[in-house]
């Protein structure tokens, strides 16, 4: 014991003492630091693998189920997106070159511009009265009257991708579910288009072609009658009066002062009206179109209507005005087969008519078609499929709603059933079952006041 | 001080135990950091969780569907209970309505005074109503609402065309038989309602028409009154649970299937006895999962079980896809472009394809979202090409929502016929009789 103190004591008086620190050799000094540099290089690699093991993105070896999800989410996000886009570039406007080549030597008049474009809807006809009429009697299987009614054929339709606005892809099924219901009570056929025919005529233009070419290949087809798809019906038990249109062509809601007066912009509605399957038909839309084009002729047209139109502010031409337009500088050669109807609401403007669904329910019934039951309420503005509408989202969404179930209980009835509210997507039972359904069916009346 | 009250040697010992304690320390802490970024710590928390809890909190979910499915339930608001009704229990017997026994002559009576409503629209072909339907709320997935409408864009295309008319439904008429049962009242309604219906076509929304050409062959079908897409051996010899389809079927308008349609509904209700009823079926039918009763397991629980009373009049079409499922349609579609046409409805050119599993409107299906929705959307576009060629366009592949045209417009319409002859075909011709 006595040898090791004494051996451990003078040891010590070797050792690094602090306060013998210059006696300390620097080979032991040089190896601490080394030790020391080890250590943290040690300890800094370590730190990084956790870092990456945890925050890092990518393959984790014990991934949980909330992980999975996440992935799930974000491959969701991802196949939405490519959906929505369409991956295609956009076909080169072949006149836009027209216009920017050009447009600083020379400024484009709107005559001009249309003769350079040359749009034309397709091949001149003139005889199209005669070879439908040829063609009826050689087909007698496929004639224009059904039960001594002309045929009608609906056209309504959407762009092709998916809304910007999940909640206008909703509205639009329930406004196609609305229109697969009157069409049917009334034996109309649907034609529902999601195709650009005509990239020229694109947007409100693109009903144009369309109408066209029904009318071609279908020469059975009596009326084509285009309805906008934030349209619906709210009167289901309202009949068209095609017996006072047999002297005219193109049945269209609208005011005649403000139309020959005013010449207002809104005096006409382009959203809901009907053509009639003929050559005077053929040569209105051949008279229509010019302003159409998309690009210079839109926008030098757009113009000329804001110029000549009553309230219409400045944007590109849009058929509704060209419309207005044409029957007003050319009166004397169409309006004579016009029929300007505003004794029923072949377009209702919205606004003023859903806040009084529950008013007409109480008052009236089914079958009028005009204020007091309006046949169409038309959500003019409120664009639930695109970013933004010219009325706040949730009014515009909630009338919606109404105006949909207003009308669904006028055919929920013929089951016995009624929505709880008009405002709500569920249903009560309004008529018990019974054994002999068809007694209650043969008492039923479209036109019958309803109770809630 | 402590120097001299423990000795030298004693402190620097210390010292060093302390340093060791120190690095010891700091390992078991880096080790357990790193356990805890692999294994994980279950309720105490991973790493992942922490950063989703982080980025949730900072980050603002874009999409409806998943920030939900984040959130707990939200507790029931009193307006919904009172909807709810009350479970029915084992021994309460449900009934689609009150007992009609006399449907057949009530019916005959009906169509004899009023001739202007047919049920035969020509010698063969019966009046039929095509019954599809979906929830009246939006889809939870933000691209299902728009699935749902190109699908009943798709099913007014061949209705049009083939003169058949439709019936959308978005109505729970029995809140009891919520689900894939909703169909049974709503079928018997509808029945009930449209005496002049003779067949009643349920279509489910998931399914698409790729055959617009191909008509039914209704003459085969004159001495039936179900049919559905199957195999007889599936269904009687195997007892399998897919040995038939209810996503597509045709239903005569008669005393026979109001009487099927109160056999088959029992299953049904709601709670316990849906429950009980699963049990049954995944017990008695080869290869079902468990899971609650189904309107398809149960129609073939149905139809092995009473055999005798309803087999004589149920037709199990397989020679064309009344039902065709899309796993092993949609890789196809530009092999059949090539080597078929249109108008034969089987393998080679099927008549439906149906998306089972798919589940666009809801949140997540049984098959990843990206094969479904694409495949659908190649689907809807190879039926309607069907649909544009008629017009003289096509899309222009059918991954492609653009279409361009193949036929020039002329001044003589009415003298080119489209391709498939479907602007003006025999089985749209109305009958040509005085009117």
């Amino acid at each position: 014991m006595g040898h090791e103190g004494v051996g451990f004591k003078s040891g010590s008086t070797r050792s690094g003492l602090p306060t013998t620190r210059s006696r300390v050799p620097r080979g032991r000094q040089i190896q601490k630091t080394f030790n020391n540099v080890k250590i943290t290089v040690l300890c800094g690699f370590v730190t990084l693998l956790v870092l990456r093991g945890t925050i890092g993105v990518g393959n984790l070896t014990g991934s949980t189920l909330e992980s999975e999800d996440q992935r799930v989410v974000e491959d969701i996000d991802r196949i939405l997106r490519e959906i929505r886009t369409d991956s295609e570039p956009e076909p080169q406007d072949p006149l836009s070159s027209l216009y920017f080549a050009n447009s600083t030597a020379h400024n484009w008049t709107y005559a001009e511009a249309v003769e350079a474009v040359n749009y034309s809807l397709g091949p001149k006809i003139s005889d199209w009265d005669q070879q439908r009429q040829v063609w009826l009697s050689q087909n007698p299987n496929f004639p224009n009257r059904l039960l001594g009614k002309h045929r009608i054929l609906l056209v309504t339709g959407s762009p092709p991708n998916p809304c910007d606005n999940a909640i206008g892809d909703h509205y639009l099924l329930k406004s196609t579910k609305n229109k697969i219901d009157y069409c049917r009570l009334h034996g109309i056929e649907i034609v529902y288009n999601m195709a650009h025919l005509d990239k020229e005529l694109a947007g409100y233009w693109a009903k144009l072609p369309l109408i066209r070419k029904l009318m071609l290949s279908h020469p059975e087809i009596e009326w084509i009658w285009w309805m906008d798809s934030d349209a619906f019906f709210t009167d289901m038990a309202f009949e068209l009066p095609l017996e006072k249109y047999k002297n005219h062509n193109l049945i269209i809601h609208g005011y005649p002062d403000l139309l020959f007066e005013q010449h207002s912009w809104i005096a006409l509605n382009t959203g809901s009206f009907l053509f009639r399957n003929c050559q005077w038909s053929l040569d209105l839309l051949d008279a229509w179109a010019p302003m159409g084009p998309k690009g210079i002729v839109r926008e030098l047209a757009g113009k000329i209507l804001t110029a000549n139109l009553k309230g219409r502010p400045a944007f590109e031409a849009d058929d509704q005005s060209a419309l207005i337009y044409l029957l007003t500088s050319q009166q004397d050669k169409w309006m004579s087969k016009v029929y300007v109807e505003n004794s029923y609401y072949l377009h209702g403007f919205w606004a003023g008519l859903v806040d009084k669904y529950e008013e007409m329910i109480e008052q009236n019934h089914p079958g009028l078609g005009d204020e007091r039951w309006p046949f169409v309420t038309h959500f003019v503005g409120c664009k639930p499929c695109g970013s933004y509408g010219d009325y706040p989202v949730e009014r515009c969404l909630s009338s919606m709603e109404r105006a949909f179930n207003f009308g669904d209980n006028q055919v929920l009835r013929l089951y016995g059933f009624a929505h709880k509210g008009l405002v709500s997507p569920k249903i009560k039972r309004v008529r018990d079952q019974t054994s002999d359904p068809l007694q209650v069916k043969e008492k039923l009346d479209m036109a019958a006041r309803i109770t809630m | 001080m402590l120097e001299r009250c423990i000795g030298e040697r004693r402190l620097r010992q210390i010292q060093r135990g302390v340093q060791n304690m120190k690095l010891t320390f700091l390992c078991l802490l880096l080790t357990l950091l790193v356990l805890r970024g692999t294994i994980g710590a279950g309720k105490y928390g991973t790493p992942q969780q922490d950063f989703i809890e982080l980025r949730q909190r900072f980050i603002s979910h874009p999409h409806r569907a998943l920030a939900e499915q984040n959130q707990p339930e939200p507790k029931p608001k009193k307006s919904d209970k009172d909807d709810e009704p009350p479970l029915r229990s084992l021994n309460d017997p449900y009934s689609l309505g009150p007992k009609i026994s006399d449907w057949d002559s009530q019916r005959a009576d009906w169509i004899r005074r009023h001739p202007e409503r047919p049920n035969f629209l020509t010698k063969t072909k019966p009046r039929v109503l095509l019954v599809t339907g979906s929830s009246p709320k939006p889809c939870e997935n933000p691209v299902g609402d728009h699935y749902l409408l190109k699908s009943i864009k798709n099913k007014i295309d061949y209705c049009r065309v083939h003169n058949i008319e439709i019936f959308y439904n978005m109505a729970l008429l029995d809140a009891e038989m919520a689900g894939f049962w909703a169909k049974l009242p709503l079928i018997r309604a509808l029945l009930l309602a449209h005496p002049e219906v003779e067949f009643l076509w349920w279509m489910d929304s998931d399914a698409m028409f790729t055959d617009m050409a191909f008509e039914l062959p209704w003459e085969r079908y004159a001495p039936y009154n179900l049919v559905m897409h199957g195999w007889d051996e599936m269904v009687y010899k195997d007892k399998n649970w897919i040995g038939l389809n209810t996503g597509s079927f045709l239903l005569r308008n008669c005393q026979w299937s109001l009487d099927l349609l109160d056999a088959w509904a029992p299953m049904g209700p709601k709670g316990p006895v849906r429950t009980e009823a699963g049990k049954i079926l995944t017990k008695t039918l080869k290869d079902r999962p468990v899971f609650e009763a189904d309107d398809q397991s149960a129609m073939v629980y149905l139809l092995v079980t009473q055999k005798e009373k309803w087999a004589n009049k149920v037709y199990l079409e397989s020679a064309y896809y009344l039902h065709g499922y899309w796993g092993i349609l949609v890789d196809r579609y530009e092999e059949m472009i090539e080597n078929y046409h249109p108008g034969l409805g089987d393998h080679r050119w099927p008549l439906v394809t149906h998306f089972v599993g798919c589940k666009p409107c809801g949140k997540f299906g049984d098959y990843p979202v990206e094969r479904c929705l694409k495949q659908m959307d190649r689907a809807f576009n190879f039926g309607d090409n069907q649909i544009l060629q008629m017009y003289g366009f096509t899309h222009k592949s059918l991954a492609s929502r653009r279409v361009r045209r193949v036929r020039n417009e002329t001044s003589n319409p009415l003298e080119v016929k489209d391709e498939l002859g479907l602007l003006h075909p025999d089985f749209k011709a109305v009958q040509h009789h005085a009117s």
